[in-house]
């Protein structure tokens, strides 16, 4: 059975929904990719800043 | 094993090349050590003693303390090794396993169907190894929620404006409020704005109001006031005034006027345009040396005059300028004052002009002069700041008024702008955490959904092979809330979900197998073994019979390791699958260890043999008794040798004095003549027994010595080799029955052909 990680998962999800920003699957890659901290505020930072785009 | 939990020195577990294995064995004779070896080894630690003070019970309690407690597993894959205690492997070792099912207790079988539905999905997304994707769900739904509650902060801020704006309402648009603004601008005869965003700009209140009326006559009166109020006597120094004076006096200052003469005669010596030996003046011949001397001097002089001059010529322009400052100053308040229609006197006559005049002339300056137009200014403010007092602040104009409400209102109005921007920033960002969370948990759902389908459809499958025609039905795990999962079954056309309350212990057991297998079958990667220890305790015949089909034909394709005390369960398991390995634990003692039907006869010989090479007489000797016992268990056994009847494991703890008589009587009854060529070896033997290989007494009187228990083991190996091929290497009794017994080859047999 493939375990697919967090990562994987939310990435191809994102490639199934339609009109999302066209950055946005770029930019949560990355973010996952960064071993964050505090990994909600830098996902809400991210939210906040292509809403602000 | 080596030293590990039952096993107190070594012991070996031949599980074959991939296939099955029953292992029976009454309760206390060691069987789960070999479940314990495989959870240790795969997991890292045996769940029934990871408890506080447990730990050290992984190494046989007691025991002999010979070499360190070990596990080692052969595999025909990479998972193979040896695990030596303490343990020292980290938790990674163990991630790849973490999430394999391989092993279910009776004691802990229905621990997972008795978990709570949330219990049960955190055990499940472990298993899936849903964990990372589980937090990366919460990440996203805290930002979710925190972002909902940033925008309602935002929304309510953009409310409060809206009410200020449209005066109460809830509504407000740019429209309604440009056009307001467009009136009030009207009124007070100030430029309206085309469109909000020029209000916008700070700046436009500002230019918009400056460009229209002047200022009010209340502000001019209050910045009269302020500006007399702060009125300051410019700055005098006496002492500088002083030092010109005295310097222009001086004789010094006379030599000022010839500074260009000078300057110039030494121009026109040092270019040498003049006649030599001749006065450039009057033409009379002088000395040159003498006169460019006299012109030095009169240079240097003249510089130093004029250093000093420039001393003090600066900071008296400076308090002239001051001076003239004050009275510019004061003039202007003084009109601004009569346009008031207010009294005040006139500014005293200003002085400054006359030291510019008289600086420019090199004379000195009237310092009394200026001391008393300073009075004469310190008077007039003194009279200008009484009359500040009375100038009175008359209450705002309505046009003052008007103004403050329009800088108010502009001032709102970007703020009311500022908080729009931010709340619809806001509502972009709840949209888009909303959208990916809602999305992401309904994938993670769809997902489970799917795998919780697969599950149910094993579970449901191993369910109805056990228990078959019940009007029990449509069994399976299923999504109960957010965060949760739950087992449910028909009952009587109900659905029941958790199914605890109508179904029985034994139905609850089958259950949890049901599940066990079917996690396993759906998951497992790596292992391909599972091991079910004593999980049929509350089943009957019937349904130990059914377990037993669905292990031997559903699991053909897995290495299953049954280990039960039910011996029905063992026989009809045997005889659904005939090509399972078998193993039976006979005893258990402290010293030995486990015990099975499998005799270790020449194994624990050549165990033997190996302590003696290696100088270890005593090992050796305590590894020769252990082989005999074995020898004349395992002969009287195949010869049935006539024995008082002992019940259970008490067979496996008889002397070898009773053995011996036991042998002798069978060979005495069937094989006379042989048993005469024996009987030498049985007597050297019984003496071995009581002294060589007697450890006990080895304790009191000395050890035997190396010499010794070579003998000793010599005559128990020919001993051994009486019932063994000579050329097949099988034993005597290896085909038919004790009455007419045969090697494998059929060259040896017993009775001995020879002797019949």
């Amino acid at each position: 059975m493939h375990r697919p990680s967090a990562q994987e998962f939310l990435l191809t999800l994102l490639d199934t929904l339609d009109e999302l920003p066209p950055d946005l699957a770029r930019r949560f890659a990355e973010l996952l990719k960064t071993e964050h901290v505090d990994r909600p505020a830098a996902i809400r930072q991210l939210f906040e800043d292509i809403a602000g785009d | 094993m080596h030293a590990f939990r039952g096993v107190p020195t070594e012991m070996t577990v031949d599980f074959g090349k991939g296939e099955s294995t029953v292992i029976y064995g009454e309760n206390g004779t060691g069987k789960s050590t070999i479940a314990d070896a495989l959870e240790w080894y795969f997991r890292g630690e045996i769940e029934l003693l990871s408890h506080e003070g447990r730990q050290h019970a992984v190494r046989h309690v007691g025991g002999d303390g010979e070499g360190a407690t070990s596990v080692e597993v052969l595999t025909s894959g990479a998972l193979g090794g040896k695990v030596l205690f303490p343990d020292e492997r980290t938790p990674d070792t163990f991630e790849a396993l973490r999430r394999e099912t391989f092993l279910l207790r009776g004691r802990t079988l229905a621990d997972f169907i008795n978990k709570s539905k949330t219990e049960k999905w955190k055990a499940l997304v472990e298993i899936l190894g849903l964990d990372e994707i589980e937090s990366l769900r919460e990440d996203l739904q805290r930002v979710r929620n925190d972002l909902r509650k940033a925008s309602k902060t935002a929304e309510e801020e953009v409310r409060v404006y809206r009410r200020a704006l449209s005066s109460g309402g809830d509504t407000v648009s740019e429209e309604t409020v440009l056009t307001n603004l467009r009136q009030i601008c009207e009124l007070l005869g100030v430029e309206p704005p085309q469109s909000l965003n020029q209000v916008a700009e700070p700046s436009w209140i500002t230019s918009a109001v400056g460009a229209s009326a002047s200022v009010s006559s209340s502000s001019g009166r209050e910045n009269l006031a302020a500006e007399i109020g702060a009125l300051k006597a410019p700055d005098f120094s006496k002492s500088v005034f002083d030092g010109w004076n005295a310097l222009v006096v001086s004789d010094r200052a006379r030599q000022l006027p010839r500074a260009s003469l000078v300057r110039e005669a030494k121009r026109l010596f040092e270019t040498e345009a003049i006649e030599a030996g001749r006065c450039p003046v009057c033409g009379q011949k002088v000395d040159q040396k003498a006169l460019a001397r006299k012109i030095e001097s009169a240079l240097a002089e003249v510089m130093e005059a004029s250093r000093d001059l420039e001393r003090f010529r600066d900071p008296i322009l400076e308090q002239a300028d001051g001076l003239e400052s004050a009275y510019d100053l004061r003039d202007a308040i003084y009109e601004r004052v009569l346009a008031l229609d207010l009294d005040i006197p006139s500014v005293p006559t200003r002085s400054d002009t006359r030291i510019h005049d008289q600086v420019s002339a090199l004379a000195p300056v009237d310092v009394n002069a200026i001391t008393a137009f300073l009075s004469e200014v310190r008077r007039w403010d003194k009279s200008a700041a009484k009359l500040a007092k009375q100038i009175s602040a008359p209450e705002p104009s309505e046009r003052d008024n008007q103004l403050m409400m329009l800088a108010a209102l502009c001032q709102q109005i970007r703020a009311w702008q500022q908080a729009e921007t931010k709340n619809a920033r806001a509502k972009r960002a709840v949209t888009l955490a909303e959208r990916v969370f809602d999305a992401y948990q309904q994938k993670q759902k769809d997902d489970l959904g799917e795998l919780l389908e697969q599950i149910s459809g094993r579970v449901a499958k191993f369910y109805s092979a056990l228990h078959p025609g019940e009007d029990l039905d449509a069994v399976s795990i299923e999504p109960w809330t957010a965060k949760g999962i739950e087992l449910a079954i028909d009952f009587y056309g109900s659905r029941q979900r958790p199914p605890h309350g109508v179904l029985s212990e034994s139905h609850l057991n089958s259950l949890a197998i049901a599940v066990f297998l079917a996690m396993a079958a759906s998951f497992n990667e790596r292992l391909g073994f599972l091991i079910l220890d004593d999980v049929i305790n509350s089943f009957d015949v019937e349904h130990r019979g059914r377990l037993a089909e669905l292990l031997a034909d559903g699991f053909s394709d897995w290495q299953l390791i049954v280990l039960t005390h039910d011996q029905q369960f063992f026989e009809h398991l045997s005889r659904r699958a005939p090509s399972w390995r078998k193993i039976e634990f006979t005893s258990w003692s402290h010293a030995s260890g486990p015990r099975t039907t499998k005799y270790e006869t020449s194994g624990t010989l050549a165990a033997a043999r190996e302590r003696l090479d290696s100088g270890d007489v005593q090992g050796a000797a305590t590894k020769a008794r252990r082989a005999l016992e074995e020898l004349l268990q395992e002969v009287c056994e195949a010869l049935w040798a006539p024995l008082p009847f002992r019940r259970g494991q008490a067979n496996d703890r008889r002397e070898i004095g009773e053995l011996f008589i036991g042998l002798r009587r069978t060979l005495k009854e069937r094989a006379k003549v042989q048993l005469q060529s024996i009987e030498p070896i049985f007597k050297h033997l019984e003496a071995d027994v009581g002294a060589t290989l007697n450890v006990a007494a080895h304790a009191s009187r000395g050890r035997s010595g190396a010499s010794e228990v070579k003998a000793a083991l010599e005559r128990i190996e020919t001993l051994d080799a009486l019932w063994s091929c000579p050329d097949c290497r099988t034993r005597v009794w290896h085909k038919g029955t004790p009455e007419a017994a045969r090697c494998r080859c059929g060259k040896s047999a017993f009775p001995p052909v020879a002797v019949g």
